[in-house]
């Protein structure tokens, strides 16, 4: 049985392609544009990870794991956050989040393969 | 007075005690004389006055004895008297009284004189045993007419010497001399007028001076000696024009304290704060200080009462006159100030440095901040173009690709790795130069770690590698970034040389044993030595356009591998000719550097 696997991702090329991928590479992808939308559903329907972008708007990334966290309760939900910014990794190491983990962009297929595998077989 | 004395049973008489006694005698018989003459004739115009002489001269000199002369001349007069009178009895009563007037002239003349005599010797015991020099003179001749010892002690004369001066005739200089007769005309009294006086000797002697007029023709002065207390003032002003002479063009703040009190302060102080020299002098520094920075100042003061100098500057904030906020790094040490202990505080003003350390500062955060959304940026992009070249790439049958098509991709692929790799090496520049980064040190075998790197990076398939390392050996730094540096010199000696390639990594102590030395040499085209300082600069802009056709290539990484091996407390040298090849050289001290001592 494949993985659901939530992409919470505004940047349509990169929407378009990590569903080609993730589908490829043997996931079942969900995904989202919309983070608002991504809100509501991930407590609908959550997924076996969420693959989720920094820079989004109205709610950024961090926020979104902030609610996902302590309003929802979903502690141990794994998400990768997927970005470019190479200042999510200071800010990683002070969380103490063992269920959370970077995914950096631009990544490549066998890099993508390996980073979902390792989050999760924890 | 050199006179000889006499003694005579108890008593001791001067040579002028003999002189009186016989002018005395003298005159008693002389009166005696004329008394009975006058008698013996009837003239009463001259009889019991004449005693009058001798009674007065011996009440006058000797007082109390003067009562002996008295009552001998009221029983000589008496006598006469009687001889010439008997039996008269008018007469006899009225010689009587005559001889009883003498003894009560006598007795109130001895009385005033002894009253006189009593006020006259106090008088000359405080002018002789006075503490201050006393002197009269008189006016308007100035001559001294009377001086006490100690007056004449202050000056090495004796009193008698100075008897015979004017008391203007004293002052050190003429000027001084002309102050004091303008200051005499101005006023009969007047307090504490100091001047200098000369001595015997024709030093000076500084003294304080109060007169007042004691008569008409009298003035009397008081003097005191004040020059010790001169001296020391002098001393002092001695002591201060030194400091300024030496403190005055420097252009760092100067100040001398003594128990928390500025002594001295130098113009380029005054300028720093913004108070005069006059207005600082006697101040605390603490007031002068921003208030947040007073408990460290008096821990700082502590410090310096427990050791000798402090040699590194500590910084201070301080307000200035106008309510400004200055900050200055001050070094003390102690010194000697007019002979007592003080401090001396060296103060720099770095109010300027600091600020433009701050905007450096800022300034490179903000540098930071632009380079993290460049990349960013610059990533994101990178992410439909190297995903969908995988997926082609994986699968070229998949999407019905020819071989020719598969290798440009292949080739387009290499040029996203390449660019990918440069904007994570502008990152990691960025974060290096930050300084928020702590190396991990850690001890490793060298060897291992090098073979590791030949095997898994496919060096050894690519070039002729020979190593130069003990077997043994083991060194502590921080294994991941070296790693990545010999990485970067390996990777450099293989992509800018032609086969047949050969490597050489070597490693050498230094000389004093406690420096690493590894070098890296290639058989590669070569660097030319006008560039051997711009290959470590990051984009050198200047000789971009030299560097970049054969060197374009080298990236970010040595600008990266000096920063590293530079946090290590060491340095990457290159020597190298063109078409020979070239060695980079890494040295890092075998002793940590302190601020990174932490160990894996």
């Amino acid at each position: 049985m494949s993985h659901k696997i939530m992409l919470v991702e505004d940047d349509e090329p990169i929407l378009e392609l990590m569903e080609i991928l993730l589908t490829r590479i043997g996931y079942e992808p969900l995904i989202v544009p919309d983070v608002l939308e991504a809100l509501t559903i991930v407590r609908t329907d959550p997924p076996a990870l969420i693959l989720l972008d920094v820079m989004m708007e109205p709610v950024d990334g961090w926020e979104f794991l902030e609610k996902l966290r302590t309003e929802y309760g979903m502690k141990e939900l794994p998400v990768l956050l997927f970005t470019a910014s190479p200042s999510v990794e200071e800010r990683l190491a002070t969380m103490n989040d063992k269920w959370l983990g970077v995914l950096e962009k631009p990544v490549s297929i066998p890099d993508l393969k390996a980073g979902l595998e390792k989050f999760l077989k924890k | 007075m050199g006179e000889k004395e006499y003694r005579i049973s108890r008593y001791t008489y001067r040579e002028t005690d003999i002189v009186h006694g016989i002018v005395i005698a003298s005159l008693l018989i002389s009166c005696t004389l004329i008394t009975a003459l006058s008698f013996s004739r009837s003239l009463t115009l001259l009889n019991y006055q004449l005693f009058f002489i001798p009674i007065l001269y011996a009440a006058y000199f000797y007082a109390r004895r003067g009562l002996v002369i008295a009552g001998i001349s009221g029983v000589a007069y008496q006598a006469v008297g009687y001889y010439y009178c008997y039996p008269d009895p008018a007469a006899l009563m009225g010689v009587t009284s005559q001889a009883f007037l003498f003894v009560i002239i006598a007795s109130l003349m001895t009385y005033f004189i002894e009253r006189i005599r009593a006020g006259e010797a106090r008088y000359r015991s405080v002018f002789t045993h006075s503490q201050l020099g006393i002197v009269l003179f008189s006016l308007p001749d100035l001559w001294i007419k009377q001086t006490n010892d100690k007056f004449a002690e202050m000056l090495h004369y004796s009193a008698d010497e100075l008897c015979g001066m004017t008391f203007s005739s004293l002052a050190f200089t003429p000027r001084e001399r002309k102050m004091f007769l303008e200051r005499m005309e101005n006023r009969d009294n007047c307090e504490n007028f100091e001047i200098r006086l000369h001595t015997k000797e024709g030093d000076s002697c500084w003294v304080n001076l109060s007169w007042s007029a004691i008569d008409e023709q009298t003035v009397s002065v008081t003097v005191v000696n004040i020059n010790a207390r001169k001296i020391l003032e002098d001393v002092k002003d001695d002591t201060m024009l030194k400091y300024r002479q030496l403190t005055e063009n420097s252009p760092t703040s100067i100040l001398v304290l003594r128990e928390g009190a500025i002594r001295f302060a130098n113009p380029a102080f005054s300028a720093f704060s913004g108070y005069s020299p006059e207005e600082l002098e006697g101040k605390d520094l603490l007031f002068l200080l921003d208030s947040r920075d007073r408990e460290k100042f008096l821990a700082f003061k502590k410090r310096l009462a427990d050791e000798t100098d402090i040699t590194e500057g500590t910084d201070f904030r301080f307000v200035t006159k106008s309510g400004g906020l200055k900050v200055a790094a001050i070094f003390a040490n102690p010194i000697l100030h007019n002979n007592r202990q003080a401090t001396m505080m060296n103060l720099v003003d770095i109010s300027v440095q600091q600020r433009l350390e701050e905007k450096i500062q800022q300034d490179n955060e903000r540098r930071r901040g632009i380079i993290i959304t460049v990349a960013h940026e610059l990533r994101t992009p990178l992410q439909p173009i190297l995903g969908y070249l995988n997926l082609l790439i994986q699968d070229p049958e998949g999407f019905g690709i020819l071989d020719d098509t598969k290798k440009m991709l292949e080739r387009c692929l290499v040029s996203v790795e390449r660019e990918r790799q440069i904007i994570n090496q502008m990152l990691e520049l960025s974060v290096l130069d930050s300084g928020k980064i702590q190396l991990t040190f850690a001890e490793f075998s060298l060897p291992v770690l090098v073979r590791s790197m030949l095997d898994t990076c496919g060096y050894n398939s690519r070039a002729e590698v020979t190593i130069d390392i003990p077997d043994t050996l083991i060194i502590t730094a921080d294994r991941d970034r070296l790693y990545s540096v010999l990485d970067s010199l390996l990777s450099n000696a293989v992509n800018y040389s032609k086969p047949p390639r050969k490597i050489h990594v070597s490693y050498r102590p230094g000389p004093d044993g406690t420096t690493h030395t590894i070098a890296v040499r290639d058989n590669g085209i070569g660097i030319p030595q006008n560039l051997f300082a711009s290959i470590f600069e990051p984009f050198q802009l200047a000789d971009a356009a030299k560097l970049s056709r054969k060197y374009n290539r080298l990236g970010l990484s040595l600008s990266i591998a000096k920063k590293i091996i530079q946090m290590h407390g060491g340095d990457i040298t290159v020597e190298s000719t063109v078409n020979v090849g070239s060695t980079f050289t890494i040295h890092i001290p075998g002793k940590l550097p302190e601020e990174n001592n932490h160990v894996a």
